[in-house]
């Protein structure tokens, strides 16, 4: 069967990054099963405190979460913008206030910074409180959420941790999957 | 063709995580990943990430064009199925933003969704009860 949709427009543009690369480029894990839970974010609490804690409780540290909408007391979302020091090929903007803003969607990975502490990276589509629909990354430490309690899918990842580490090729501090450390 | 069919049961299996490197095609780099893993069918479960530009598939075929970079990936539904040859094929769909925070939707064109520094990915693997 002929494949339908191969080279419909232009060719796509690629980008020299700053770094040596790894020839392998696709680094993944796997684990014989994900757990499941429906999170409540709770009111009040900063979108990384209502996901790193309830979870860690659960003794989660590395999971793949839905965020299916909700309002927020406040919200901070940034842009990848080209890196205005040319150190990187881009760069987050400075955090773009969405006030009252209203998640449509979003997605957030939770996994450990490079300190080792919980990190919670998240991209959402959110309607700010002027009523324009925007995409961004998503601060979570200073969006808030709202009156209402927002429902989370989470898949748990079992046997393997999502670890942050300065990504030579970009520059750029990036989960990479590994294997669970064996003292765990 | 194989008569349609509009239900079909089955469970979910084993879960992938992945990160995809720059200049790598979204598309492509998913179905990549399960060949890597050996899911023959998969569902996404989450996923996050930046492309260079973005290619989304209009109603009259052509290509919507979203220049970056970068352009982040917001929003990504999808799943994987194989052909009767294992050959994988990936069907996403979802929502970009711009440099500016403008957002595009649609379903992301086969080779035309180049990434740009990172691309998370959760793949559930999916298995008919009838395999």
């Amino acid at each position: 069967m002929a494949p339908d949709t191969v080279m419909k427009g232009k060719q796509p543009r690629y980008l020299r990054q700053p770094g040596r690369f790894n020839p392998v480029r696709i680094k993944s894990v796997a684990s014989p099963f994900g757990r499941h839970i429906r999170l409540l974010l709770q009111p009040g609490f900063s979108l990384y405190d209502a996901i790193v804690k309830p979870l860690a409780s659960l003794n989660i540290r590395d999971a793949s979460t839905t965020i299916l909408g909700g309002a927020f007391e406040n919200l901070d979302y940034c842009v990848a913008i080209p890196d205005p020091a040319k150190r990187t090929v881009i760069a987050y903007s400075n955090p773009r206030h969405a006030g009252h803003a209203y998640m449509v969607f979003g997605n957030a990975t939770l996994g450990r910074s490079i300190e080792g502490k919980p990190l919670v990276h998240c991209h959402a589509v959110v309607r700010t409180e002027h009523g324009e629909v925007m995409g961004g990354h998503v601060v979570t430490e200073s969006a808030i959420v709202g009156p209402k309690p927002i429902s989370v899918l989470v898949t748990s990842l079992e046997g393997l941790e999502l670890c942050q580490a300065l990504d030579e090729e970009t520059g750029i501090p990036l989960f990479q999957p590994v294997e669970a450390s064996s003292h765990e | 063709m194989n008569e349609f069919k509009s239900v079909e049961s089955g469970r979910m299996g084993r879960v992938a995580y992945a990160r995809i490197a720059p200049n790598e095609d979204l598309v492509l780099g998913i179905e990549k990943l399960c060949l890597a893993q050996g899911f023959n069918n998969a569902f996404v479960r989450g996923a996050l990430g930046s492309l260079i530009d973005s290619g989304l598939e209009a109603r009259d075929g052509s290509v919507i064009e979203i220049k970056g970079p970068a352009v982040e990936i917001v929003s990504l539904a999808g799943e994987v199925r194989s052909d009767e040859n294992g050959t994988p094929c990936a069907s996403l769909t979802g929502v970009v933003a711009d440099p500016d925070g403008k957002v595009y939707g649609g379903p992301f064109v086969l080779g035309m969704n180049p990434i740009c520094v990172t691309f998370e990915v959760t793949l559930e693997e999916w298995l008919p009860d009838s395999e």
